[in-house]
Order: C-alpha cells, then structure tokens, then sequence
C-alpha cells in the first residue's frame, strides 16, 4: 500500500542504513557539548586546557628549571609562504643559540586579535609580535585604553637600526625589516611613466591596476603615497583648515583630485593584492602596485625579468616598515627581549631580510654581495610618521571610498 | 512495531523497563531535539553574532541610535532613499529617482548586482535542471552528483578560472578571434560579476529545481493528459506549480548569498562595484565596530525581508503530494524528426555551449593553471610543491593532507549535526502557529548574517568564552568548527525538507500515531522516507557548506592543526598561483568524489 512497503521489499537493506544513519546523526549532536573548556579567572594562572590545543602540551605544570616556551605572534606569511619564509630557520636558529622553545602563533586578523583578547579580558596569550606596521601601532592605540605593548626596555643591536625607520614614538616596536611599495610593470609590454603625473597621460589608460586601500597594505601604500604626492585637500583635519600640503606644490590640486584623474584614465582598483597580481599576470594590464623585490620572486621562478620591471615614481617608493614589540602582559617578557636582539644580529638580519624578501632594518646586517641587484631600494622613500597617520588614515581612506564607489 | 511485540512476549521486569524507558525517550525525542537544536544555535550563532551586532546601539556603555542614524541618512550608503529617511518630502525624492543621474547607494547597487545575479543564475540553473530531470544518458546521476562543485571553491580560484577564460587573452577571446568573432572584454565589468555569482549559484538553482522536478508525480501528468490537456497544459498545469517554489526557493538563496557578497565582486569586478560587505570588511578591519554592525544589520534585515516574502509564498503555495512514479525520463538522441522532439533538444545544445563557457571553460582553466609553470610550459611543479610541503613542511606550517582529512572530517561531521538540526526545525516550522514567520525568520538567519561579522562574534562568544562566576568557558578547535559548520549549513536542510514535509498527506502521520507510534518514530520511519530525496540533497548541500567555508574555520581554529582545504589554498597563495591552483584542484576532486558518494550513499531518486 504504501511506497514504504514496496520500497522494503525491493531493497530490504536501505530502512536499517537509513535508521542507523539518523541515529549516528543524533548522536553527533550529544558530541558537540565535548569541546568546552573551563578555566579559573583572575589568578593569571597559565592553566588553560583549551580544547584544539595550541600544539603546547607541555604548557601546564612548568616548574623553574624546564626550559621556557616564548610564543611569538606574527602573520602567517612569516612563518608558511609557499616561496620562502623566515619563520622556521628562526626557530631553530633561536633554539639552537638558547636554552628556550619557540613556538609561533598567526591568529587570522593578525594584530587586532589580541585587540580583541585584551578587550575581552581573556588574556593575550603570547610573549610578542613580530610584524607590526605604523598602522597597528595607531589603532591599537586608538583602540585600547591600556597599554597592549611595553617599552621596548633594553635591546642589544638597538642602535644599529637605520635611523629612518624608527616609527613608534612611544618607543615600543622595534624595526626588524622594510620593504617598498612601488610600481611593476612588463617592460616586454610597456615603458611606465616616470612620474605620478605620467600616469594621467592618454597612453597609460587603463594600464595600472591597484588594490583596495580599505583591504590591502600596497592598495594603502599607494593611496597614502599619492596624499603624500598632492596632499590631503583638507580632509582629515575637520574643518580647521589644517591640511596635509602635498610635495607636488600645489594647493588645489589634492589626492583625491588625482584619483579623479586616475579613475577618468581607467584605472582599475580591485580588491587584495593577489587579485590585482593575478589579473596583472594574466596580461589584463601592464602595470601593477607591488613590492620592489619583486625580481627577487622572478628569479626564483626562473621568469623573465623584463617582465618585472620596478619604477619608482618620482624615484620613490612608499616604505612599509616592520617592527617587532613585547606584549604589557608577556609570560617572559625578558626572554621576549633576547629574541629581539637576537633578530637584529647581522647575521639574522641578512636571513630575515632574503627569507621574507624585504630590507634589513640594521645598517649592519649581513647580506650577500649581489642582493641589491635583484631588490631595489628607492633613491627618496617617503612614509608617513605615527603622528601624521594618527587622528588621519581613517578619514583618507573613507574619503577615498566614497569619491571613487559613489553609485 | 514488530520489535515491541517481541519485548511483551518475553516481559521479565527489566525488558518491560527498557520498553517502558524506551517509549519515554521516544516520546519525548522530538522535544528533547528541539531544545538540543536552540541551545546550539544560541551557543554557537545567536549570542556570538549579538554580542557584535549590539554594538550598533551600544557605544561606550550607552544606547544610541545615533550611528544607525547616521548610516540610513547616508545618500552613499542608501542613495536617494536616504534623503527620504532624513525627511526630505517623498514627491521630491520620488522625483530624483526617476531621474537619470539617480543615486543608488551602496546598499541600493548591491541589491541590484544581486537581483541581476539572482535573474543570470536561475536563468543557467533551469535547462540544467530540466536536462537532469527529464532526460536519460549515460554519466546523468554523476553529472547531478557535480552540478554542487562549483559552489564550493575559493574566490581566489574562481578568479584565477575567469581571468583566465574571460580576460584579454583568455580562451573565450582566442576561441572568438579563432572564429573571426571580435574580443569581448568582460573583465572589470558588472557582467563578470554577475556571471561569477552565477558560476556559484547556478548549481544551487539547478540541484534545488532537479529534486523537484524528478517528484513530480506522473499519474497526475497522466490523468491530466487523458482528460484532453495539450502537453503545454499539462506542464503548466500540473508540472509547473511543482518545480515553481523550488525554483524560487534557488532564487530566494542566491539573493541572499549574492547580497553578502565580497572578494569575488573585488576581484573581478573592482572597487566600482564595491557592495555593503565590503565596507563591513573595511570598518571591522579598522576595528570602528559601531558602524560595521549598523551595516551589517541593514543587510541582515534586507536578506530577511527577502527570505521571509518568500516564506510566506511557500507557506501559502505548498502543494500535496504522497509520492509516486517520476515522470519517465527521455533519450537525449531525439525519437523522431518532429519539431516537438528536435526542438527541446536543440535548446539543450545551445545551452550545452553557454554552460560550457560559464561552467566548464573556467573549471579547466583552474586545472591548466595548476600544471602551467611560470614560463608557460607544463609542468607537474606545483603538484610537487605539495608533496614536498606534505614531506618536509614544518609542524607550524600548513600541509595538504591534513587539510584534506580535515575537511572531510569536519564536513562529515557537520554534515551529520545539520541533518537532525535541519529536520527538527523543518518540522517545527512545517505546523501552523501564530509566531510561526518569527520561528522561521530565527532558523533561516545564520544565511542572512554578515559572515565576517559571525566570525568575529564566534571568536568573541567561543574562543575567547565567557565568564561565569569565577571561570572562563570557553570552546575552539574542532568540536567548534564543525558546530560552526552545522549552524551555516542546516538552513539548508531545512528549506529543502520542510516543503516536502509539508506537503505530505496528513492522514499517513495520523494513521501512524493512531496506531501508537510516537511522533519521532513517525518522523523517522514515515515522513522522512517519503521526502528522502529532499533530505539527501540537504546533506549534499550542508556538506559543500562545510567544505568551502572560511572566515568561521580561521577564527576556531585556534590550533595549528585544525586547518581545512579553504585555509591551505589561501595559504599557498605567493607570487605564483601555481601552488595555490595545485590544492585548488585537489580540493575540486576530493569535493567531487565527496558528493557522487554521499548521493549514492543517499540511494537514487525516487518520487516524493
């Protein structure tokens, strides 16, 4: 009578799997309640079971005498790029100099996961970053009401930092690299213009692909570099007539006037830097914001290099300094600080420097002969200091957005 | 039955308490599923996105509605309407809008870039659906078991496929110049965004319609043919009220899955077409909350309301059914040379071409990328790549197989939560009951959230925990992930169970309770077997959710060994996409064979 019945008779085994199935799928409810933690607040205790785990077994019960575990937090690229990567050549060489395990962290939103951990009172859970940038350091500061870094107390190597790149006033990050966002083109397809205002001219149309200021640090690095170009027109500053004057001289001409002009010659902004080096790959474009090392990857590649050209326009490039601070709350706050100047020994400088493909931050670092002929540095890098960003980044960038996606 | 006629027949006192014990929980079983389904969605949806959300009215302590304000009197954010909403009289803004240079906004433009999504993917999700449905040939239940695929990849691998099918020098245009045809660039245009999201939910579209269609009942075709219907009739009259709401059900997600889109509209599109996730993406990344939260309300509120209008069609429009034969299928190699049977067979090659271009053709280009080394020479490299990386990678650094094993097991796991989640819910929903819109509304959510909005909540609410009297609870790894998963995928359960379900003759489920069954059991052996086919695609579904989920796993996965497929394939992105492409594809294949297993698992097809 019914289809059930019929069915039974045909294949007498798919009602057994079919039950059995659902109950395995109850079941896989009663599991879920497995995956809690609890720990006791307030004690500052390092007592957390947390479920996952974090690779650390041996984090509970450490008494004096073991060796101590310095959890260092960066972005994943340091630690896992499919090229290369400094993070594994620096945990054994750091193991192998002290009598400590590295462990690394690299939680998805970067910096502003332990914005969030500080916020909710959960602990930050790790020694110290590694690749923070001016940027970090404003809203961090912006953000949080207490302290998430420390002084930077006492660094070895300290003062053989490049004089430049100093960029917290408050004297917490240290730098530790540098790299240079500039132009790429394919000089098998096109000569790039020298200057910002040559890529206005009728022949580049369409030629320059950038990324989205609100998502990527080169699509930042430009818009920042073109206000540093032609000035802010005033945006940032309220209404009391403070404007950031740009170098190019003239007062009424200002960044997002550029942008207007880069946008009528076709420009095309799109979202992080793989799609932008993706599309440029493919030929969709001849030129393309990036890095100035990217010969170093070419080469690797074994590519052609007259495919990657770098032009500094109006010989700059906008530096992206990195630099490395010790949490308020670190577990080993003087071990963090070994670690610190052991990065910015001559011989880790070099490494980090080849193994992240960026520049030393030490004017001693150790670097093979030929390393400048493949990574080009500017001949006038311009940034914008803590202070210059600060109160400021936010509303560039939003004006930014509403010229150029006003539908 | 038989069963409990064996334990009265040999009652010792422990048997009749087994019995009696057994009842009890049976009897209460849908209950107990019911309140097990809210706690988890509460734990592991609800109070995590909240505790986001509300800081929207909540600034420093204080309620305000300042900053929601501020965004809907935003003309960028809502056009022209925000004039209306800052009290400007509507004859004046009715005005501008029908003026050329009207304003949309960006809340307006996303809409409409989801409208034309949602119009381009039901559009190449129905041939294919007919095709599944009503033809016969060789490979037909595989090709069903892939129609899901595309729905799963990365946008990263999307817009490696289309830049290079679609780009200057992609292969549509050296096919076209091969032709004599001119270029067409698509590139960087509205149409390459519509016709990505319809690469993604195209598939949705179809696999929905397909299951349909295959319980349309024939006898019913059939008596309707006898009293002197013309095929067309027929179709329209009794085949098409049938497949209609699943269609609209396709229609109704991929608004809501195109409204929140983000890095493929970047991708291929570019800043101009920038929609509202975007900047939620941006104001979260700059940690200004307020307005993220406001933005992502606007859009939880503007898929809902799309959600919900569909809803209330489906409650109203819900057609019975007791299951039967499947329409017969037909030959794809036409019978005769009559028009009647050329015809359809002929849109079906020309459709054939179209999916060939929008489907295929990026798919391929995928896999050409994954064996093109930087020179442009094949190359086995980038598979290399990984078996290296599997090899000698460290154990912080991101591996293929783990990823891989992961992802099934994760996948399966949510997979087999959402399923009883999805069916509990499809229940609760499929009775008629004052607040039912709000119970729906409620389950139907988890699609409708921003999700870089619920991955911030899950690392708020579970991975950083919360307090209570003196300890911190807290959940991450992954037991969380794949509760993560089941919450982002049994919606899917649920819309397409619950209008089988409620289709079904009541008289079955009376019958049964009349006879003593308890109302799980009659869920379980009556009601479910009869929308099988409905429950199987849920499970398809939910699966591919898992699989190609990201923002969620990245934020629970607090160890360095709960990574999926997604993650890797971020993961090898550098300079070269090679390594990228290499998972890429390995994540395409294991996705594939994933799902002609769970269909045949499932059985075939047979009429509601």
């Amino acid at each position: 009578m019914t289809t059930d019945e019929s069915e039974t008779r045909r294949r007498p085994v798919r009602p057994h799997t079919r039950r059995r199935f659902l109950t395995a799928a109850g079941a896989a409810g009663a599991v879920a309640l497995a995956g809690c933690s609890a720990e006791r607040t307030g004690d500052g205790d390092e007592g957390g079971d947390e479920s996952g785990g974090d690779g650390s077994d041996g984090s509970d019960g450490e008494g004096d005498g073991e060796t101590p575990t310095l959890t260092v937090a960066t972005y994943a690229n340091f630690i896992d790029a499919p090229s290369v990567s400094p993070g594994e050549w620096l945990k054994e060489e750091f193991e192998s100099r002290f009598d400590a395990e590295l462990e690394w962290a690299t939680p998805d939103n970067e910096v502003n996961y332990y914005v969030e951990r500080a916020a909710s009172g959960a602990g930050v859970d790790a020694d110290l970053y590694v690749g923070l940038t001016t940027e970090d350091l404003v809203r961090v500061d912006e953000e949080l009401d207490g302290d998430l870094f420390a002084e930077r107390g006492s660094v070895d190597g300290f003062d053989d930092v490049r004089e430049g790149l100093l960029f917290d006033p408050f004297d917490r990050a240290v730098p530790f690299d540098t790299g240079y966002v500039s132009l790429v083109y394919d000089g098998t397809a096109t000569e790039a213009p020298e200057t910002f205002d040559g890529l206005l001219d009728e022949e580049h149309a369409g030629a320059l692909i950038a990324q989205n200021p609100g998502g990527s640090a080169t699509g930042r690095a430009f818009l920042l570099h073109t206000i540093n170009r032609f000035g802010d027109g005033g945006v940032a500053s309220d209404g009391d007539g403070e404007a950031v004057s740009g170098e190019d001289g003239d007062a009424d001409y200002d960044y997002l006037d550029y942008w207007a002009d880069l946008q009528a010659n076709d420009v095309r902004v799109l979202g992080s830097w793989d799609d932008a080096y993706t599309a440029w790959s493919e030929g969709e474009a001849p030129i393309v914001v990036s890095y100035s090392t990217d010969q170093v990857f070419a080469d690797m590649e074994g590519e052609n290099l007259e495919e990657h050209q770098i032009r500094f326009l109006n010989d700059q490039a906008y530096a992206n300094p990195e630099g490395m601070a010790v949490f308020a709350d670190a577990d080993e706050p003087e071990l963090a600080r070994e670690f610190m100047s052991f990065v910015l020994e001559p011989d880790v400088q070099g490494e980090i420097a080849q193994r992240n493909v960026a520049f030393p931050a030490t004017g001693t670092a150790e670097l093979p002969s030929d390393y400048a002929e493949l990574a080009q540095e500017p001949a006038d890098p311009v940034t914008f200091s803590y202070d210059e960003l600060q109160g400021s980044v936010d509303a560039w960038v939003e004006a930014w957005e509403r010229q150029f996606a006003g539908n | 039955m038989s069963d409990h006629g064996d334990d009265a027949r040999d009652a010792d006192d422990h048997g009749g308490r087994v019995a009696r014990l057994r009842a009890w929980t049976e009897a209460r079983a849908l209950t107990a599923l019911a309140v097990l389904t809210s706690l988890t969605l509460v734990v592991a949806f609800y109070y995590p996105t909240a505790t986001v959300l509300v800081e929207a009215v909540v600034v420093d302590g204080a309620f305000t509605l300042g900053v929601f304000a501020d965004v809907l009197t935003d003309p960028f954010y809502f056009g022209e309407l925000a004039r209306l909403l800052s009290g400007e009289p509507p004859g004046v803004v009715a005005r501008a809008l029908l003026s050329p240079d009207r304003r949309l906004g960006i809340v307006g433009f996303t809409a409409y870039q989801a409208v034309l999504s949602t119009v381009a993917s039901v559009a190449l999700g129905l041939p294919a659906a007919y095709l599944l449905a009503r033809f016969e040939f060789p490979g037909r239940k595989t090709l069903r078991s892939l129609t899901i695929v595309p729905f799963v990849l990365p946008s990263i691998m999307v817009g490696v496929g289309f830049v290079a099918t679609f780009g200057q020098n992609g292969t549509l245009n050296a096919a076209l110049s091969a032709l004599g045809l001119p270029p067409v660039d698509l590139m960087f245009t509205l149409e390459a965004v519509v016709i990505a999201h319809a690469f993604y939910n195209a598939p949705l579209v179809a696999r929905v319609t397909t299951a349909a269609w295959e319980s349309v009942d024939a006898s019913a075709v059939e008596t309707a043919r006898s009293l002197g219907a013309g095929p067309v009739r027929a179709f329209v009259d009794v085949v098409a009220p049938q497949v209609y709401p699943a269609v609209l059900t396709g229609a109704a997600l991929t608004f809501v899955f195109t409204f929140g889109t983000f890095p493929i509209v970047l991708a291929l599109g570019g800043f101009e077409l920038a929609t509202v996730e975007v900047f939620v993406y941006r104001l979260v990344r700059d940690l200004n909350y307020a307005e993220a939260a406001a933005l992502a309300i606007v859009e939880l509120a503007v898929s809902l309301a799309v959600l919900l209008a569909y809803l209330r069609y489906e409650a109203r429009n819900a057609t019975s059914t007791r299951g039967a034969r499947p329409l017969p299928r037909r030959s794809l190699v036409p019978p005769s040379r009559s028009a009647r049977d050329l015809l359809p067979r002929a849109g079906l090659a020309a459709y054939a071409v179209v999916a060939g271009v929008v489907f295929l053709a990026p798919i391929a280009s995928m896999i050409l990328a994954s064996v093109t080394g930087g020179d442009g020479a094949l190359t086995l490299d980038h598979y290399r790549f990984l078996v290296e990386r599997q090899q000698t990678g460290a154990a912080f650094q991101v591996r293929p197989w783990p990823a891989i094993r992961n992802s099934l097991a994760f996948a399966g796991a949510a997979t087999l939560l959402a399923l009883p989640m999805g069916v509990v819910v499809a229940v609760l929903t499929t009775r008629r009951y004052r607040g039912r819109t709000l119970v729906d509304a409620a389950a139907m959510a988890p699609l409708a959230v921003s999700g870089i909005i619920v991955g911030l909540g899950l690392l708020r609410g579970l991975v950083f925990g919360v307090e209570i009297a003196g300890w911190r609870i807290a959940a991450g790894g992954a037991v969380a992930i794949v509760v993560a998963h089941a919450v982002a995928g049994y919606p899917f359960v649920v819309r397409t169970v619950s209008p089988g379900l409620s289709g079904l003759d009541r008289s079955l489920v009376e019958s049964a309770r009349a006879l003593g069954a308890s109302r799980a059991r009659v869920i379980r052996d009556v009601e479910l077997p009869l929308v099988w086919p409905a429950v199987v695609a849920g499970a398809a579904f939910a699966f591919a959710i898992s699989i190609g989920e990201f923002t969620s796993t990245v934020v629970l996965a607090t160890g360095a060994d709960a990574y999926t497929m997604p993650v890797a394939i971020e993961r090898f992105i550098g300079r070269r996409l090679g390594p990228a492409t290499a998972m890429g594809v390995v994540l395409l294949v294991v996705t594939g064979l994933s799902f002609v297993v769970i269909e045949r698992l499932g059985g075939d097809h047979r009429g509601l």
